[in-house]
């Protein structure tokens, strides 16, 4: 297996042990995985994970299908418990923290999904604005549902992505490129420290998926936020991220500097052969 | 719209909220009869008979359903009368296409508009206490709506292949049976087994004025206060009525048969999910398929030896002379101007009651839908307090629509003054019965991915309700509550036959007295009635999509 040193301007983090990070916040990574694995059933989507995401970085996650992508974000964003091992996000272990706090640290991380995972029947200002759920008490929820609060926050995240006018339109009367636009202006509503990409591209013809990760690469740098972002096309994440993860079979197979990622090193993730047809398709 | 139904709402209650709490201990020992219902030997042989009476009735019923309905579905299908695509344009020749098409919708719009009690009454007449009366009041009327919906489902059907085969010559019934027909089938297959659920519910109503079965046995042992067989027998309706869901679930979940066609509304569930649910149990369906066709097969065999059925009473000498004689008695309608000012003045008490039924129905079977639906976003998270919530909400919907509305009618009458209240509540709990479990399949078939998305990013559980369930899921419920309404007024028709007001007790009256030409006339604006709120109702559906 290739291993190459991480590198890259996180090393001291790197360093460190465990603990001390832990119980040191301000300077905690964004994300922090120890030996952390998903099983389903008898197969394990992802095992012996070590990960470390700080501040303004722009990670890919690259590998085939069925790899494990999708459940290491998953990880991320606290929607999935680890079967093995420790999560922590900004230095907090989300497996002993209370629910309060773990929706409080959720809230900081936010996730665009390939399908958008929007509320069809909505008017696009709603769907925004439900980036703001987790700061909002359900009394204001409802009252922004009946008439729309803090429009002007909505309106500005539109324009961010550039689809201002669309605000009091119905989602899905949007095209498919509009509505991932609407996805990330409710992420940008959130003000996360982190933001997660399951295959935010996937779906898009070659022109649409660049101008969306210079978006998503231009929504991490303002405010050095962390980027996490899942990828079927290396080219893109070598274009727009600055550390790359490759996972095989649920197992990190190589996480190294953008700079550092050799031809041989993608060519050997993506082979194909008997077993990893076997076992890779199970476990997206 | 609701500011319409809600002041009709209070118009209603405003003439007759008025209870009567001298019924209260009757209605208490009732709801305590429920513990101990009776199970002497030979009322359980009783109610056996029965049940086997009202399922016969329902199956029959269903089975001259839909072979009308393939029939007149295939008749009155725009793809039929569509002429073969030839060179020229098609806007052109509509005329001669669309007259006959109009023509043969308004044919099958007349039984529909009658509910099938009335039928039941009418035929008794013509043909005597007959078993065939049961079987006809329930297959004409639902083969009449049977046709319709399969006529639209064979429409939607994309028609490239019938067009080509017919552009290559091919007949049209053969073109139909190799290229609509193999297409619509899970949708016409999946509305049959609606039809049969609603069909167990109408044969025991029709019980109630004199069928027999279930209905009748409720009738018998309400008169005579016999509180512990009135249950018995609810009991085994819910049993019957439970069974029939069951099945027509399992069916529609399992195989591939798709959800949409539930009350031939539009989608329930979702185009992903009916894929997979069509590739995980491509094996699994056929077997399920072809056992549920022996099933209805032995009771279709069963239905008719137990009923005794006899086809050649429909060509006796005896019911065409009765036919024609009531025919000669029923015209011209009544229709002075004092009939004509009564029957202005029912038909807005109907109208009001079938609100009533409708709003009330739609808000309880919404609240019990999301209590039943508790689990849906909280996944294995739901909790012992939710799962028991669940499961006594589907208790309580079963009981709701297994109690026919005449009888839910009497026992409101415990504690309400008489009059079109307790006539258009009990049509309410009926409807709230049948409204939740359509409704909690919605929730149930409904994406999580969006609830969870916003759960995720550290939404509360009520506030990814209010964001991802809630705007999904309320329009679909208005257009089913819309729905709800079309089918509530022509129920008030029966709870009108005991007494509780509208052209239902009107009807009743007149029938009773023998005077068939102001019965004419109270159909007529019953069917006119109908057909107004059906025209109101889908305008307004299709609005909501």
């Amino acid at each position: 297996m290739i291993r190459p040193d991480p590198g890259g301007g996180n090393r001291g983090i790197r360093n460190r042990s465990w603990r001390q990070r832990e119980s040191d916040p301000g300077t905690a990574p964004v994300f922090s995985l120890r030996g952390a694995g998903v099983r389903f059933g008898a197969t394990w989507a992802l095992e012996g994970v070590d990960l470390e995401v700080g501040a303004g970085e722009r990670v890919a996650l690259v590998g085939p299908s069925g790899a494990g992508k999708t459940t290491l974000l998953s990880l991320l964003n606290g929607s999935r418990r680890p079967t093995a091992g420790r999560v922590a996000v900004l230095g907090r272990d989300l497996a002993t923290v209370r629910p309060s706090e773990l929706r409080h640290l959720q809230r900081r991380v936010g996730t665009v999904h390939q399908q958008h995972h929007l509320v069809g029947p909505l008017r696009v200002v709603h769907n925004v604005n439900a980036g703001r759920l987790g700061e909002w008490s359900l009394l204001e929820a409802v009252r922004s549902l009946i008439s729309p609060t803090d429009v002007a926050a909505a309106e500005a995240a539109l324009a961010r992505v550039g689809i201002a006018e669309k605000l009091y339109e119905r989602t899905d009367t949007l095209s498919g490129g509009q509505q991932q636009r609407v996805a990330l202006a409710r992420v940008l509503v959130q003000r996360p420290v982190a933001i997660l990409g399951d295959e935010p591209i996937s779906s898009l013809d070659p022109a649409r998926a660049e101008e969306v990760m210079q978006l998503l690469a231009g929504l991490a740098g303002d405010a050095g936020r962390a980027l996490v972002v899942s990828l079927h096309a290396v080219e893109h994440a070598l274009r727009h991220c600055n550390r790359l993860v490759g996972l095989r079979q649920g197992r990190l197979v190589f996480d190294a500097a953008a700079a550092e990622v050799t031809p041989v090193m993608v060519e050997e993730l993506y082979r194909i052969d008997q077993s990893t047809d076997e076992h890779g398709e199970g476990a997206a | 719209m609701l500011a319409f139904a809600g002041s009709l709402v209070h118009a209603g209650l405003g003439s007759q909220g008025t209870l009567n709490p001298a019924g209260w201990p009757q209605l208490r020992r009732f709801l305590a009869a429920a513990a101990h219902p009776a199970t002497s030997p030979e009322f359980i042989r009783l109610t056996l008979d029965a049940t086997l009476t009202t399922l016969a009735y329902a199956v029959l019923g269903t089975a001259v359903a839909v072979g009308i309905g393939v029939v007149g579905g295939v008749a009155i299908s725009e793809s039929w009368w569509r002429r073969p695509p030839s060179g020229r344009p098609r806007r052109t020749g509509r005329a001669g296409e669309v007259g006959p098409w109009l023509a043969s919708r308004l044919v099958v719009s007349l039984p529909r508009g009658v509910h099938e009690a009335v039928w039941g009454l009418a035929l008794v007449t013509i043909l005597g206490l007959d078993p065939l009366v049961g079987v006809l009041a329930i297959g004409v009327p639902y083969g009449a709506v049977t046709a319709k919906v399969y006529a639209e489902l064979l429409d939607e059907t994309p028609t490239g292949a019938f067009e080509a085969l017919r552009t290559a010559g091919v007949g049209r019934l053969r073109a139909l049976t190799y290229t609509l027909a193999p297409l619509a089938f899970p949708d016409m297959l999946s509305y049959a087994f609606y039809r049969f659920e609603c069909a167990i519910r109408g044969a025991a109503i029709l019980g109630i004025i004199g069928a027999g079965g279930l209905g009748f046995q409720l009738a018998l042992s309400f008169q005579s206060l016999r509180y512990d067989e009135m249950w018995t027998l609810i009991y085994a309706l819910m049993a019957v009525c439970g069974l029939a869901d069951w099945w027509s679930t399992a069916l529609r979940r399992r195989s591939a048969l798709p959800p949409r066609t539930i009350a031939g509304l539009g989608d329930v569930g979702d185009s992903e999910q009916r894929l997979t649910g069509a590739t995980r149990s491509a094996l699994g369906r056929d077997r399920r398929l072809h056992a549920s066709a022996a099933v209805v097969v032995a009771l279709v065999v069963v239905s008719l030896w137990h009923l005794g059925v006899d086809v050649s009473t429909l060509w006796a000498p005896r019911a065409q002379r009765l036919a024609s004689e009531m025919a000669a008695s029923s015209f011209p309608p009544d229709l002075g101007v004092e009939e004509l000012a009564r029957l202005v003045v029912l038909s807005l008490q109907t109208l009001e009651m079938s609100v009533i039924a409708a709003v009330v129905a739609s808000l309880a079977g919404t609240a019990m839908a999301f209590v039943i639906a508790g689990g849906v976003e909280a996944e294995q998270r739901a909790g012992v307090l939710q799962r028991v919530g669940a499961g006594a909400a589907r208790g309580l919907l079963l009981v709701c629509r297994a109690v026919p509305p005449p009888v839910g009618a009497l026992l409101l009458l415990f504690v309400l003054l008489p009059g079109p209240l307790p006539g258009a509540l009990a049509l309410a709990v009926y409807n709230a019965g049948i409204l939740g479990r359509l409704m909690a399949e919605v929730v149930e078939n409904l994406d999580p991915a969006p609830a969870r998305a916003l759960r995720s990013q550290g939404a509360s559980a009520p506030q990814a309700f209010c964001y991802a369930i809630l705007p999904r899921t309320l329009p679909r419920f208005a257009a089913f509550g819309l729905y709800r309404w079309e089918v509530a007024i022509r129920e008030t028709v029966v709870v009108g036959l005991v007494g509780a007001g509208g052209l239902g007790r009107l009807l009743a009256q007149q029938l009773a007295a023998f005077d068939y030409r102001g019965a004419t006339a109270t159909l007529a604006a019953l069917v006119v009635l109908t057909v107004a709120v059906d025209m109101v109702s889908s305008s307004v559906r299709r609005a909501l999509r």
